[in-house]
């Protein structure tokens, strides 16, 4: 596989979200806005790249047995001391994806990532199929989040356009399930054809 | 790498050991950062809750513990005069959607009114794009509140008591009572710092209570009196009283 469609892979044949269907719970979670869905997409990506290039680099210290663990520890740490540095030195940044951070550590596509490739492959190819998934999670968290948020609040990225007449329900949970089975759909058909 | 039963313990006990050597360390070097930050953050609402004026603030703290909760009065000044007061309240009888609410409020007092000047969520955890959305600048519950005289309000959501003062925002009605109930908190803590805080007066007999009825509440008005010494002691369980019958 050339290093591009390590990349590409990502967004399309191996979206997380709409073909994996990995991480629904911060999917469904987060998107009930444009900006949510895209803050989560972005700090899942920025941890999601350093786990899988230190999984890759420590994959051959760990015995087969007892990897899961081994990488949860690793995930779980790595996850806590980004917040902690993130808190200290850059607080406007946390401010914002602040929220976010504790939810990446139970999301389950860094370690299905780390399972399923970085423990199998070199670390730069891991950190590109990092860049691939991480993009193609932020890429659905904001188009879920874009859909959810003009129908449940008549606004796109905070931009409203139709005042306070639209149905809530798309903001709610069950308007996040109904949203995501619907784009889940779309998304297959345009992507097997 | 094989997986024998001694390299198993022995790279499980080598990762976790390591990884919590590392979080404590990162752990030690940020918080004293992460302290400042927070102080500076909390200091800038301060002043962000309050109207601008020209030369060096003058920041005058006192706490107040009310039951397991503190309410901070800061008394801010500039060339000797009182700019206002800024509080920071949590909401003690009503938690939100998942949390509660910590508000940071500023009162200013002009020809014996006093006026809430600003209101700034210090923290929050509610449904992002339900209750969060009370961090917005605008949000209806601010609007409700900004500009009013707190004497005059009814610290209620309109859904619950038509009286109440407060626009609930959109499908929040929960994170709207507890905002509703922090600034009534704040308020509490404000007449308190100015002395006050007078416990025959009916509306602020009521004040820290709000509409619950749980041991919580009961809770309040004690906490809230104590300081004000013998008297408040004594004349406290007859505003308690009084709170009782009402309801």
């Amino acid at each position: 596989m050339s290093k591009l469609q390590l990349i590409t892979k990502g967004i399309l044949k191996e979206n997380p979200t709409f073909v994996l269907i990995l991480g629904m719970c911060p999917t469904l979670g987060v998107t009930s806005s444009a900006i949510n869905g895209m803050g989560m997409g972005v700090a899942t990506m920025a941890v999601l790249i350093m786990s899988n290039m230190v999984i890759a680099m420590i994959k051959n210290l760990i015995p087969d047995k007892v990897r899961i663990p081994a990488f949860i520890v690793v995930i779980a740490s790595f996850v806590t001391i980004i917040e902690m540095l993130m808190k200290a030195y850059v607080p406007a940044l946390y401010a914002s994806l602040g929220v976010f951070i504790p939810l990446i550590v139970v999301n389950c596509i860094i370690l299905g990532r780390a399972e399923a490739f970085a423990s199998k492959n070199g670390v730069i190819d891991s950190a590109l199929d990092g860049i691939g998934i991480g993009l193609g999670f932020t890429l659905s968290l904001t188009i879920i989040g874009m859909v959810r948020e003009a129908l449940g609040a008549g606004s796109i990225f905070g931009y409203n356009f139709a005042g306070d007449v639209m149905p809530l329900l798309f903001i709610l949970a069950p308007g996040g399930f109904i949203v995501l089975g619907y784009l889940m759909v779309l998304f297959n058909k345009i992507a097997k054809r | 790498m094989k997986s024998s039963l001694k390299n198993m313990v022995l790279v499980l006990f080598t990762i976790t050991a390591v990884s919590a050597l590392l979080v404590a360390l990162v752990n030690t070097l940020t918080k004293e950062t992460i302290a400042n930050t927070e102080q500076k953050n909390k200091d800038l609402a301060k002043l962000e809750v309050l109207p601008t004026f020209e030369g060096e603030a003058e920041l005058e703290e006192q706490t107040k513990q009310i039951g397991d909760f503190t309410v901070g009065v800061t008394k801010v000044s500039a060339n000797g005069e009182v700019v206002g007061y800024a509080v920071e309240a949590p909401s003690i009888t009503k938690s939100g959607y998942a949390d509660r609410i910590y508000l940071m409020v500023g009162f200013v007092e002009s020809d014996g009114q006093t006026t809430i000047n600003g209101i700034k969520v210090l923290s929050q955890k509610e449904t992002p794009g339900l209750g969060a959305n009370m961090t917005k600048k605008g949000n209806k519950l601010e609007l409700s509140a900004v500009g009013k005289n707190p004497a005059e309000m009814t610290f209620k959501v309109k859904k619950d008591d038509a009286s109440g003062s407060f626009d609930s925002l959109t499908g929040s009605t929960i994170s709207s009572r507890a905002y509703a109930n922090a600034l009534e908190t704040a308020y509490a803590g404000y007449l308190w710092a100015k002395g006050e805080l007078d416990t025959s007066e009916e509306a602020i007999a009521d004040a820290p209570t709000g509409a619950s009825t749980t041991s919580e509440a009961a809770d309040t008005p004690t906490g809230a009196t104590v300081a004000e010494g013998d008297y408040a002691n004594e004349t406290e369980p007859e505003a308690q009283k009084g709170e009782v019958t009402n309801e």
